[in-house]
């Protein structure tokens, strides 16, 4: 009897639905390389038209989102792009924004609430006067939802700042928005009003929408165009990419709806985490489907507990050495979340008694953390 | 009531069959990013096995896999990689392996038949006395089928040789194999053996195969392993892609069989176009599935005919200014070559009649 797996590593691990299966064996298609695949134009119109924007274009992972979309803006040698210390294109995208696009980072420090200090940014901005020095600063990148720092919401009031200074400064303003449509739903501001000052957004379709494979990028024609033949030089120009697009679109109709559920569901985990006196919550933090908290007890570690609930088929990932991390998405039920606040009370008994019996982490979890 | 159109612009083309459409609805999926897919990972074993390398790995394009190999084979700053001048890594892939990956392009003149002269291979190899002056050559890359002199297959034993010549003087081969499994069909020679001088290979599904998206790259465990990452930075990295594969391993099963059948379709247009006295065909160098021809009269251009061609749902692409390229596939029916020759025939007594008229043809620019 195969027993149900808890997965709360991401919520990229969202496997997709009925509907979408059934979605991508009827899609029409056709090449998309050659001409135009009609289920990819029409997913892409869709959501240039939910994000406020000219056009959209389908990227195969939120990766070559944010690449394409700071390459596209900085195609000038010796660009340089302001982004968070703690963003997850600095952290965790192979920095290869730098190693294939030569594009220079400027890191300023994020906040707890993922803001970068408006002042800070200014700051970083390189001034002409010592063009014989400095790269030239064209782009700022934002994160909505920020990951690092727990599923944190930039506000729209923010987001307009940040793209006013952008604007008096003559560069172009990105924002990662894997995960805004959490943004919007937790902040109650509408998704094309909340990236209103941004030129691009990356958003995800294969995290908490559900999709199987896929982000978009949306911004201006120009834009767009650009970041076409930069996707086909990245090689991810793909032909009969309708069936994806399918299933993406069978998410932004399906989900969004579910996501208010998921942040339900991460307040109702960390109420419960919080009663474990080993652990250290922050419930005001948890503003998203994210739920980080910390070891307070040095018998045990991230690594030990992860391992354990493992044996109880609950997943969750270490996200540093002394915290956890666990991401609720549609595909986590009410009661999966009562099981695993039992689970850890139990994985928590467990090794304070040493009862504990530890493998290797054998979901492919380490004990780095990823930042997905 | 739509008529059917007759696409012989490339092998992209090719739809998803019902079979690869259910197999995509059913697949056994998961996040391939977090841990594996486990259709993914049967699928790269799979054709790791057939392609008689280590490991493989699925990726989005030809053009990532061959990006990928590139990059991972020229690793250090400063690397050169040997490749035909009329190859579709020189010429199709936007330059990716430099303005994005530092690797500097040293071209060898291709041949008619798709090979580069082995001994011009050997003296485009950079001497390490030169190091001062010269990037350091890495890799050297063949194209099999080749595609711009025609679909060309490179023969086991050039292959053998250059991969001779490579390890001589420690360098990596790679093979762009994007219709690899043409070559083998039409050389008979398994492909495993066709590519087992090579290092690497990437093979696209995509393309005659039938699968809607992807190319796999197959070769050592530890270059996989680095090809790996790689697909992760350049974006490549997508999670439950296992939908993809699925349908990919149906193309494999269900497609290759019917590779010689395209060769021979391909054939058949060569034979009709060849008693089409306004153009010149050479029979001899259709050896798979792709059939060039050339306007041998300035009244016809690759540009009037295909324009022509498309008003009767026959979609071709012009060349060069003077030939005109049609590839088959299977889902190309015999019926299909029947009439898309009955069509050409139609086109070019039209273009001809048109240009004796001295009207305008109407034109709505193709290139």
């Amino acid at each position: 009897m195969v027993t149900k797996v808890v997965d709360l590593r991401s919520d990229t691990v969202t496997k997709p639905s009925e509907a979408m299966r059934a979605a991508m064996a009827a899609a029409e298609v056709d090449d998309d390389v050659l001409g135009a695949d009609p289920t990819a134009q029409r997913f892409e119109a869709e959501m240039a038209r939910i994000m406020g924007k000219e056009a959209a274009l389908f990227v195969p992972s939120g990766t070559m989102g944010n690449l394409v979309s700071v390459l596209a803006h900085c195609d000038t040698r010796g660009s340089e792009v302001i982004l968070g210390d703690n963003s997850h294109i600095h952290i965790y995208e192979n920095g290869g924004i730098a190693t294939l696009g030569g594009v220079h980072p400027r890191t300023v420090p994020n906040n707890p609430d993922g803001t970068m200090d408006v002042d800070k940014i200014v700051a970083a901005i390189r001034h002409r006067d010592g063009a014989m020095y400095y790269p030239t600063t064209r782009l700022i990148c934002l994160e909505n939802t920020h990951g690092n720092t727990g599923g944190k919401c930039l506000s729209v009031e923010y987001t307009d700042k940040v793209g006013e200074v952008a604007q008096s400064h003559g560069l172009k303003l990105h924002i990662d928005g894997a995960r805004i449509f959490n943004a919007s739903v937790a902040l109650g501001v509408p998704v094309h009003r909340l990236v209103r000052a941004a030129d691009s957004v990356s958003v995800c379709l294969s995290k908490g929408l559900g999709a199987p494979v896929g982000s978009v990028i949306v911004g201006s024609k120009d834009f767009i165009y650009k970041a076409k033949i930069l996707r086909k030089t990245l090689g991810g120009g793909m032909r009969q990419v309708g069936i994806l697009c399918a299933a993406a679109y069978v998410a932004v109709r399906d989900t969004v709806g579910k996501l208010a559920d998921d942040h339900t569901k991460a307040k109702v985990l960390a109420d419960g985490l919080k009663k474990i006196k080993q652990f250290t919550v922050d419930l005001t933090s948890v503003e998203t489907n994210m739920v980080f908290f910390d070891i307070a007890d040095p018998h045990i570690t991230p690594d030990k507990l992860c391992q354990v609930l493992e044996q109880r088929n609950v997943l969750a990932m270490p996200a540093s050495s002394k915290s956890v991390r666990l991401v609720t998405h549609y595909q986590i039920s009410d009661s999966d979340v009562q099981y695993t606040l039992t689970c850890i009370e139990k994985a928590v008994e467990e090794i304070l008694s040493g009862n504990a019996k530890f493998e290797r982490l054998t979901n492919g979890t380490t004990t780095n953390s990823y930042g997905h | 009531m739509a008529t059917k159109v007759v696409d012989l612009r490339s092998d992209t083309v090719t739809k998803p069959s019902e079979a690869m459409r259910a197999a995509m609805a059913a697949a056994d999926v998961d996040d391939d990013v977090l841990g594996a897919d486990p259709t993914a990972c049967r699928f790269e074993a799979e054709m790791a096995r057939i392609m008689g390398k280590e490991a493989a790995l699925f990726v989005p394009s030809g053009t990532m896999a061959n990006l990928i190999s590139v990059l991972a084979h020229c690793d250090a700053r400063g690397s050169e990689v040997i490749l035909g001048d009329d190859s579709h890594v020189h010429v199709y892939e936007h330059g990716g392996i430099s303005t994005l990956g530092g690797v500097h392009p040293r071209t060898v003149p291709n041949n008619p038949d798709g090979t580069m002269d082995v001994d011009r291979i050997v003296a485009a190899i950079r001497s390490t006395d030169g190091a001062l002056y010269y990037p350091t050559t890495r890799l050297i890359c063949l194209e099999n089928t080749h595609g711009n002199s025609g679909g060309k297959c490179l023969t086991v034993e050039y292959t053998d040789k250059v991969g001779e010549v490579a390890k001589a003087h420690g360098l990596k081969l790679h093979i762009d194999g994007a219709r690899i499994f043409n070559a083998s069909v039409a050389l008979g020679v398994p492909v495993d053996r066709l590519v087992r001088a090579a290092d690497s290979v990437s093979v696209c599904l995509s393309k005659g195969i039938g699968a809607p998206v992807g190319s796999v790259i197959v070769g050592s465990k530890a270059f996989i392993q680095k090809a790996k990452i790689l697909r992760k930075t350049l974006g490549g990295g997508m999670r439950q892609v296992g939908v993809l594969c699925a349908a990919a391993e149906v193309g494999v099963r269900d497609t290759l069989g019917k590779l010689a059948d395209d060769h021979r379709k391909a054939k058949v247009l060569a034979d009709g176009l060849k008693k089409i006295k306004h153009f010149t065909v050479d029979l001899t160098s259709v050896e798979t599935n792709m059939v060039f021809f050339d306007m041998a009269d300035p009244r016809i251009t690759p540009a009037k005919l295909c324009q022509a061609l498309k008003q009767r749902s026959v979609l071709a692409m012009p060349t060069s200014s003077k030939s005109v390229r049609f590839v088959v596939h299977y889902q190309i029916s015999d019926g299909d070559i029947q009439y898309a020759l009955t069509c050409i025939e139609e086109a070019v007594e039209e273009i001809l009649a048109c240009d004796a008229k001295s009207e305008r043809c109407s034109t709505n620019g193709t290139s």
